[in-house]
This record gives structure tokens, C-alpha cells and sequence, in this order.
């Protein structure tokens, strides 16, 4: 898949670029926000001020520069000036909490700093060198010279938290940034195209929405700070007349969804970050059969973009939507673990080159030869390749099917399980507005698959009867391993501040009881004892004294572990075959009390109370 | 498991002319365009060199102002 041409290309920096543009079309609006407007002129002539100041600072060749602002037009101004005073600017969100700030600078190391208002120190903790926005007007508007700054020097450093392990900060190099923004052939951009910038700034897509527009002279209309709802979302795509829109998985899945008519006006719209349903793609597509629409898929080590997906002809009843074909300047190998290149049909880990593969972990030079190694092409000698993690397979018409993550696929019975597919099929089904897929762990250590979806506005009465035909007719489509072990239904799945599905804040919780038989509640304490014991060890919640263990999902492990805690509890000897004879408490209860026999049942009583505290 | 992941597997440590470094499984034909410089060696010690000896990240050509501080160590 290697592209000599493309490799060739000579690479520029971003903010000369967005100068030029500026000497072009000078009276052209660049930034729109909340009714105000600044053209390119005034973006030019206030970063070449900033600039100014940041270069004095000292800032060169790369050096990072903490960026503290709120999402507006100063924000934009500031990172161009960042860019050419010749540092690497790395947000943080004012938002954030200023622990959260710190962590990110110590790791850094930052030593440069631009904020707003006051409270210095609180906006940028533990940054030697602070610069207040405000200050900067000191009148100068030559441009900065910056003769030590190229392609390669680190333009911006991104923080990534990754599936594990401690957040890294990517350095990525104007060069990157070129390749995603310089004459694109998976998108065509139009003089009066406008984009929005939604995404946070300190997750990489802002690479694309920030900079493809300034670069070519579109307009850029920017999103009130913080996370707005659908509907304000869906406002402001119509008041900006948005027409290129990037939408994150999540936030996709929703405004097609809920906010469908808002999207009457975008001519290009490109979703991804996370796995996206083909279902609400067709969504869109058939009420929009003239938008385009592309699935954008990347590691941000690639920057923004590796692979971007296209459909000509909707998505139809794809079980997946791909993602497509390697973008401009960019490589891609998909390789077995033995590092040979898989044949096409077979599943294999990608890897990725080119111009987009970044400088590597900041501070963190072991990390970065882990991950970023010795190009394998040829064509390319001297090169480096990423790693993604990702697992993928070429397909028939020669483009990428993307199956999960590596380290996210869990083992159910066995069987290796990518919960995306759960998510996927899910999704599908009428009613399902979000849906997600994790492993949880029982008492045995096994894992299962439970689902969560989320259901808006549908009353909780009909609640547990929806999980209930939920599962039904998961059964009828999935192998049995894939079928969840419960599916819990939310009014609601939050999202991430990047617009992604929050899975670390679903619930953890036992999951209600999933079995057809009527709920009788423990009647003695030696029941209701069992009961607790039960819901421990099957993450079940309630437990009735009639539910069959086998039924609860319970397994040989597991009833050998809860024997154990049995004996231990009420002091019998249980012989392992009893919970296959006694599956259900009040069997079990009766047997115990037989075992137990003249005993009465106060020192049992006494015992278990004692132990339920 | 992938050759990258083997905690007892034999590794090398390679460089560019343009200064980076990259962990490689001694198992496998060093690409063009790239030296060994260290190893074969465990895998951890083959990090732990890269730890000591790359010093700044940025690529060779990027690094005209060595005076200053910048995305590197």
C-alpha cells in the first residue's frame, strides 16, 4: 500500500500555512462564535502578537506550552500563536480540576504556560512561565521568526488514556498534521463550507476540525464551552450552518437518533473514535442520500485520521461498518504475531506508517521504542510504524474491517469474545438508543458478558419485560456465548467529555435476577442467609428462594466455591453433588436443617447473624 | 503472543539515521535504514537502554536549537 508520491510530498508547518491563507482571503470570516466573528486578518495579526510574546518567553524548536482557555475565538488565536513562536501547545481544560492540570504538567514538564483572566497558578499549577492572554497586546505585529522550526518539530502534544496503564502525552510534528490536512482525497472542501469545532480540544480530532478550515479559508464556527445537550447541539449545527460536521461515536449514535433534522444542512459528515452501528449510519444515510457520509478511524499516535470509509451506496445490512482505506501519506500492514502479513479474509493486528505517525511519548523514550518501531516496508527504509492494538481484516473489496481491540476482547466459556459485536447487535434493535458490552468477573473469577442499554424516554414498568425479549431475540442471532448474561436497561448511557461511551461509570452492581419463575423471598433466617451467600457469589440481586442455580447462570465452579462457603458457614460436610440434587435455597435450606437435624435453629441463627454483619 | 510482547524473549535495540530508537525482536531481519546498537539482550535491559540513551525525541533534523528545551526529555 505504499505511496512513493505521497511520501514525497514536501511536508510544511501548519501556521504558515494559515498565514498564507490569511495574505489570500483576508476579510473572510475564520472564526464564528456566539455571534461574533474574526477574519483571517485579525486571527493573523493578533497570534503574530502572542507570538511575539510567547517566543521572548523562550519558547523554541517544540517546547511545550501549556494552553489553559475556555473553547473561543482567543483559544484559536492562541494556538496559532503557539504554533509560530515555534512551541508544541498541549490543552488543558480550565474545566478540569487543577489536580488533574498538575498531573498533566509534571508529566510534561512544561515550562511555558498561556491562560486567561486571573488566578494564575490555579490555571496552570506548577508551570514556571505563565502568560496571561490579556497582557499580550503589546502592539507588535511583525511576524515572529522562527528559523529553527520545520516539519519535524513537535507541533502539539496530546494526552491519551488508552484501554491501560498511565495517560501518555503524544507529541505529534507539523509534518502529521500536514499529511491529515493537505490536499485530501477522502474529503473535498468547499469555499463556503463551514465546520464546527465540538470535540475537546485536547482529544485529536480538533487536529481535523481546527485546521482543515484555517488552512483553506473555510469558516470555523466554535461550540459554546463544555457539553452541551442533543438539542443545543443540534441549535447550533443549524444557527452556524454547519456543513462539515465530525461527530463522535456516541454523540453520533445519539443525534441520529434524537436530533436527525438538525443535520438537514451538512453536506459532509465524518463519525467515529469508537465503533459505530451501521444501523444508525443507514439511519442517516436514507434520510440524507446525498450526504456524504465517512467512518474516520485512527489512533491518535496516527494522527486524527489512519483509514477513512466512504460508502457509495449506504451502508446497507453490513454487519459492520468499515473503515476503510489508508488516507493520504499513510501505510498499513495488517500482521500476524510473528510480524508476517496476514492473507486477506484473515484477522491480524494493524500497524501503521507514513507521515502521520507521531514523534513518540513525551518524556518517555522506552514507551515510545515499544510502540513506534522499524518500518517492515522497504519502500521505506529509516521509516517507523505504529502499532495500534487494533484487530482487523482486509475484506473483499479491498478495504479494512476493524474487530476490536486486542486487549479488550474477553474470554466467555472459552470462547474469545470482542463486546462490540454485543454492542452492534444490540443496536439494532428497535428501542436501543445507546448500548454497551463489558466483562464482569464472579465470585469464581470466570468472566461474563453483561450488556447495558439505554431506553430514553421508555416508562420503567416496561423495563425488565423489554431485557427480558432484549435477550430472547439476542438468542435467536448470537452464538449462546455472545448473549449477554444480563442486559441492564438505563434511561441513559453517559458519555465521555470526548463524546465516546463512559464505560468506567456503568454500574458494577449486581444484576437484576433474569430467570421466568415468580420471586419468593427467603422465609427463615438460614434462607435468607443462603440468599446473600447466592447473590455474592452469582452477582445476582434478589436472589428467590425458588430460582434454580443453574438457571442463575451458576456452574460447577462456582458451586464448588459456594460449598466451601457453605461448609464453613454452618460447619457440614456437603458432598459436591449436593447442589446439582438441591439447585434451589428452599432445597437446600431443608437439607441443611436436616443435616443439622436436633440442633435447633438458634446457634445457626446466632452464627449467621454474626457473620452477615 | 505477539514477538514485541515475549517478557523471555531476545531483543535488540535499532537506530535511524534520524536518531530514533526502536525495540526489535532479535528473531527477526533488521529493516533498512536501521543499526543495531545494542543486544541481543533481554527485553527489559534492551529498554532500559533506549531509557539511558535517547535523550530527545525529536528527530535529528528537527533538532537545530539544542540550547533549549523542548518535546524531549
Amino acid at each position: 500500500m505504499m505511496d512513493i508520491e505521497q511520501s514525497l510530498t514536501m511536508r510544511r508547518c501548519v501556521h504558515e500555512l494559515v498565514a498564507e491563507q490569511a495574505t489570500r482571503t483576508p476579510d473572510a470570516v475564520a472564526v464564528s462564535y456566539r455571534g461574533r466573528t474574526m477574519t483571517y486578518r485579525e486571527l493573523d495579526s493578533a497570534s503574530d502578537e502572542l507570538a511575539g510574546r510567547i517566543r521572548d518567553a523562550g519558547v523554541r524548536g517544540g517546547a511545550v506550552v501549556a494552553v489553559v482557555l475556555h473553547r473561543s475565538p482567543e483559544l484559536i488565536v492562541t494556538l496559532t500563536a503557539v504554533l509560530k513562536a515555534g512551541g508544541a501547545y498541549l490543552y488543558l481544560d480550565p474545566a478540569d480540576l487543577a489536580e488533574q492540570r498538575a498531573r498533566i504538567v509534571r508529566d510534561s514538564g512544561a515550562r511555558f504556560a498561556v491562560v486567561t483572566g486571573g488566578g494564575t497558578w490555579e490555571q496552570a499549577p506548577e508551570v514556571p512561565v505563565v502568560l496571561r492572554y490579556e497582557d499580550a497586546r503589546a502592539g507588535r505585529t511583525e511576524p515572529v521568526l522562527a528559523p529553527e522550526v520545520g516539519p519535524d518539530t513537535p507541533a502539539y502534544v496530546c494526552y491519551t488514556s488508552g484501554s491501560t496503564g498511565e495517560p501518555k502525552g503524544v507529541v505529534v510534528p507539523h509534518r502529521a498534521i500536514h499529511r491529515l490536512i493537505d490536499d485530501p482525497s477522502w474529503i473535498s472542501v468547499r469555499d463556503e463550507d463551514v465546520f464546527l469545532q465540538l470535540t475537546r480540544v485536547g482529544f485529536d480530532v480538533s487536529t481535523f476540525e481546527i485546521w482543515m478550515p484555517l488552512v483553506k479559508g473555510n469558516r470555523l464556527a466554535l461550540a459554546p464551552p463544555g457539553f452541551a445537550d442533543l438539542a443545543e447541539i443540534g441549535e447550533l449545527i443549524r444557527a452556524e450552518k454547519v456543513s462539515v460536521l465530525w461527530l463522535t461515536t456516541g454523540l453520533f449514535h445519539k443525534m441520529a437518533t434524537h436530533q436527525l433534522d438538525s443535520l438537514a444542512g451538512v453536506r459532509h459528515l465524518l463519525a467515529g473514535g469508537d465503533v459505530l452501528s451501521p444501523a444508525h449510519v443507514q439511519r442517516v444515510l436514507s434520510r440524507y442520500p446525498r450526504l456524504i457520509f465517512t467512518n474516520g478511524y485512527g489512533p491518535t499516535e496516527n494522527t486524527t485520521f489512519t483509514t477513512c470509509w466512504t460508502p457509495v451506496g449506504g451502508a446497507g445490512d453490513l454487519p459492520r461498518v468499515p473503515i476503510g482505506t489508508p488516507i493520504d501519506g499513510t501505510t498499513v500492514a495488517v500482521l500476524d504475531d510473528a510480524m508476517r502479513p496476514v492473507p486477506p479474509g484473515e484477522v491480524g493486528e494493524l500497524w501503521v506508517g507514513g507521515d502521520g505517525v507521531a514523534t513518540g511519548y513525551l518524556n518517555k523514550p522506552g514507551a515510545t521504542a515499544e510502540s513506534f518501531v522499524a518500518d517492515l516496508d522497504p519502500a521505506r527504509p529509516g521509516g517507523r510504524m505504529y502499532r495500534t492494538g487494533d484487530l482487523v481484516r482486509w475484506i473483499d473489496d479491498g478495504t479494512l474491517d476493524f474487530l476490536g481491540r486486542v486487549d479488550r476482547q474477553v474470554k466467555i466459556r472459552g470462547y474469545r469474545v470482542e463486546p462490540s459485536t454485543v454492542e452492534m447487535e444490540l443496536l439494532r434493535q428497535p428501542g436501543v438508543e445507546q448500548a454497551a458490552a463489558l466483562a464482569h468477573t464472579d465470585g469464581a473469577g470466570d468472566s461474563r458478558l453483561v450488556a447495558y442499554v439505554a431506553v430514553g424516554q421508555m416508562p420503567k414498568a416496561h423495563w425488565n419485560a423489554f431485557s427480558t425479549a432484549l435477550r430472547e431475540q439476542l438468542r435467536e442471532t448470537l452464538p449462546a456465548h455472545l448473549v449477554p448474561w444480563a442486559i441492564i436497561v438505563l434511561p441513559d448511557i453517559p458519555l465521555n467529555g470526548n463524546g465516546k461511551v463512559n464505560r468506567s461509570v456503568l454500574p458494577r452492581a449486581k444484576v437484576p435476577r433474569n430467570v421466568s419463575n415468580d420471586y419468593v423471598g427467603p422465609t427463615d433466617p438460614t434462607e435468607r442467609r443462603l440468599a446473600e451467600i447466592w447473590s455474592d457469589a452469582l452477582m445476582v440481586e434478589p436472589v428467590g428462594i425458588h430460582d434454580n442455580f443453574f438457571d442463575l447462570d451458576g456452574h460447577s465452579l462456582l458451586a464448588a466455591e459456594l460449598l466451601v462457603a457453605l461448609q464453613e458457614e454452618f460447619d457440614v460436610e456437603l458432598p459436591a453433588r449436593t447442589l446439582f440434587l438441591r439447585p434451589t435455597i428452599a432445597d437446600l435450606a431443608e437439607e441443611l436443617r436436616r443435616q443439622i437435624g436436633d440442633q435447633p435453629t438458634e446457634p445457626l441463627e446466632a452464627a449467621a447473624d454474626a457473620r452477615a454483619r | 503472543m505477539n514477538l514485541f510482547d515475549n517478557p523471555d524473549g531476545k531483543f535488540s535495540v535499532l537506530v535511524n539515521e534520524e536518531e530514533q530508537f526502536s525495540l526489535w525482536p532479535a528473531t527477526l531481519s533488521v529493516p533498512a535504514g536501521w543499526t543495531v546498537v545494542h543486544g541481543e539482550d533481554s527485553r527489559q535491559a534492551c529498554v532500559d537502554y533506549i531509557e539511558r540513551h535517547w535523550t530527545d525525541l525529536r528527530p535529528r533534523s528537527a533538532r537545530h536549537d539544542p540550547a533549549t528545551t523542548s518535546a524531549s526529555r
